[in-house]
């Protein structure tokens, strides 16, 4: 198993991820928003100096580093010649400091570091939505070394199984991001962190709308949960023919969260709350609280073979209402788990 | 106010606020504020708390907030929630003591709505 592990991108976390150094392949982290943004939120925006350390650090540990440039919204500006330039240069000093593979999202970004930079593994990032064999092949002719594929088809076995006979290339699974099945936010949610997290101007938002929708959402109607596409670490050995290395998804939390991931997918298997292992919305974390091994073999019996017509079938509306419960009083001593049922939720 | 106080108050107006909305709703955070215009007071940071909750219940949300305000000897001249404008959502509920420089802020606007990321529940206008 390569396992790639989120840092939030200072060398202290680094180094404290890196004391479970042999259960982790390859760090990954975002670089400095001043040149190529990410898709999502940092802690960090560590200069090329402090890139250059904490690589020269893994590599001596015996792990790989992986920056992750995958704005899925630059603008137009990696098209002007000052852009490409820029872009250009960022990407050389980061090859030349001997970073491993770079995750990008633009398929200019794609072709350009293949041509140019032979020594990076070129990583298509889960923002470009490879979720078909289709876009697969064309990203590989483009020069992709590596495909995170779209999330929204991990529960997809023909399309996963189309995808690696249609491919060559590495295959990487993204297992614990929590977000909505096909979210309707997805596009313009990235969009949005993309120039939030990315090179000047940056808007000045006071309420990300896109997250608290989806907080709402989900507290609607909780079967959302249920249904988002993340894999369980049990269930990972139904995964086995479709490719070995899994990314974790979470570089905005403390590093207590993402060893706690690392041990659980690891060892392929999280015996606590789901809750923990997915890395958004982590709000949510301490309002329901979902037993994962009550989770044991639905995957297998009725996830792989899901048509996904929620409306005709309901089995995950039924499931959620049977193993969730939610936290009530939190905080004090008198802090419970009541059942869903407890509450009239929407329908 | 001992941290013990303000985690039973937000745990007990969480839990009100679940029972009468019907759904696990979130009260993600509560805070105390002091600014330094002079105001002061409460904000509780909501999630899965919406629009037609409040329209629909206005008075009984009113009298929890005031319920609440009391609790934590807060005596509040405004009570508002924060909306993302154009949407459903009810960002937060607030409870403010409001100075003399942002009074008329709040005097100044007619309607549910002086701005459209407020919603007012309640306004006391100075005579």
């Amino acid at each position: 198993m390569k396992l790639f592990v989120p840092s939030p991108g200072h060398i202290n976390s680094l180094k404290e991820l890196l004391k479970e150094k042999d259960k982790i392949y390859s760090i990954f982290m975002a670089g400095s928003p001043d040149y190529i943004g990410t898709g999502r939120s940092n802690l960090a925006s560590p200069q090329l100096d402090e890139i250059a350390a904490q690589t020269e650090y893994a590599h001596k540990n015996g792990v790989k580093m992986e920056l992750v440039l995958n704005s899925s919204c630059m603008g137009g500006r990696q098209l002007t010649p000052e852009g490409f330039r820029i872009n250009h240069w960022y990407i050389e000093q980061l090859a030349n400091m001997g970073v491993d593979s770079i995750v990008v999202a633009d398929p200019y970004l794609v072709e350009t570091m293949a041509r140019d930079f032979e020594d990076i593994t070129v990583v298509v990032s889960v923002l470009a939505f490879v979720d078909s064999p289709q876009k697969a092949e064309m990203f590989v002719n483009l020069g992709a070394d590596s495909i995170v594929i779209d999330s929204n088809v991990n529960r997809h076995f023909d399309v996963l199984h189309a995808i690696r006979d249609s491919v060559d290339c590495e295959l990487k699974l993204l297992v614990n991001e929590g977000c909505l099945y096909r979210c309707p936010f997805r596009y313009a949610h990235f969009n949005f962190f993309s120039h939030a997290f990315g090179p000047e101007p940056r808007p000045n938002v006071l309420d990300d709308y896109y997250y608290y929708k989806c907080l709402e959402l989900r507290i609607e109607s909780p079967e959302q949960i249920i249904k988002s596409p993340w894999i369980r670490p049990e269930d990972l050995k139904l995964y086995k023919d479709i490719t070995d290395v899994y990314k974790i998804g979470g570089r905005t939390h403390f590093v207590e969260w993402i060893l706690n991931c690392v041990n659980a997918y690891y060892g392929e298997s999280y015996d606590g709350n789901l809750m923990d292992l997915l890395d958004c919305p982590k709000d949510l974390k301490d309002l329901f609280y979902i037993p994962n091994k009550s989770l044991d073999g639905i995957l297998g019996k009725q996830w792989m073979n899901c048509k996904k017509v929620c409306g005709k079938c309901g089995y995950c509306k039924a499931f959620t209402k049977k193993v969730t419960q939610v936290y009530s009083r939190g905080g004090t001593e008198f802090e419970a788990h009541s059942p869903l049922d407890a509450f009239t939720v929407k329908a | 106010m001992i941290t013990s106080e303000i985690l039973k108050t937000r745990a007990n107006f969480e839990e009100k606020l679940r029972k009468m909305i019907g759904r696990p709703i979130l009260l993600i955070e509560l805070d105390m504020f002091a600014l330094p215009c002079g105001c002061a007071g409460i904000t509780a940071n909501t999630r899965g708390l919406e629009v037609d909750d409040l329209e629909v219940f206005e008075p009984q949300v009113l009298a929890l907030v005031k319920e609440m305000a009391a609790n934590l000897d807060v005596k509040p001249s405004v009570i508002f929630a924060r909306l993302v404008p154009g949407s459903s959502i009810v960002a937060s509920l607030n409870w403010r003591v409001l100075c003399s420089r942002c009074y008329p802020d709040f005097a100044r606007g007619e309607g549910k709505t002086p701005r459209p990321d407020l919603y007012l529940l309640q306004f006391e206008r100075r005579k």
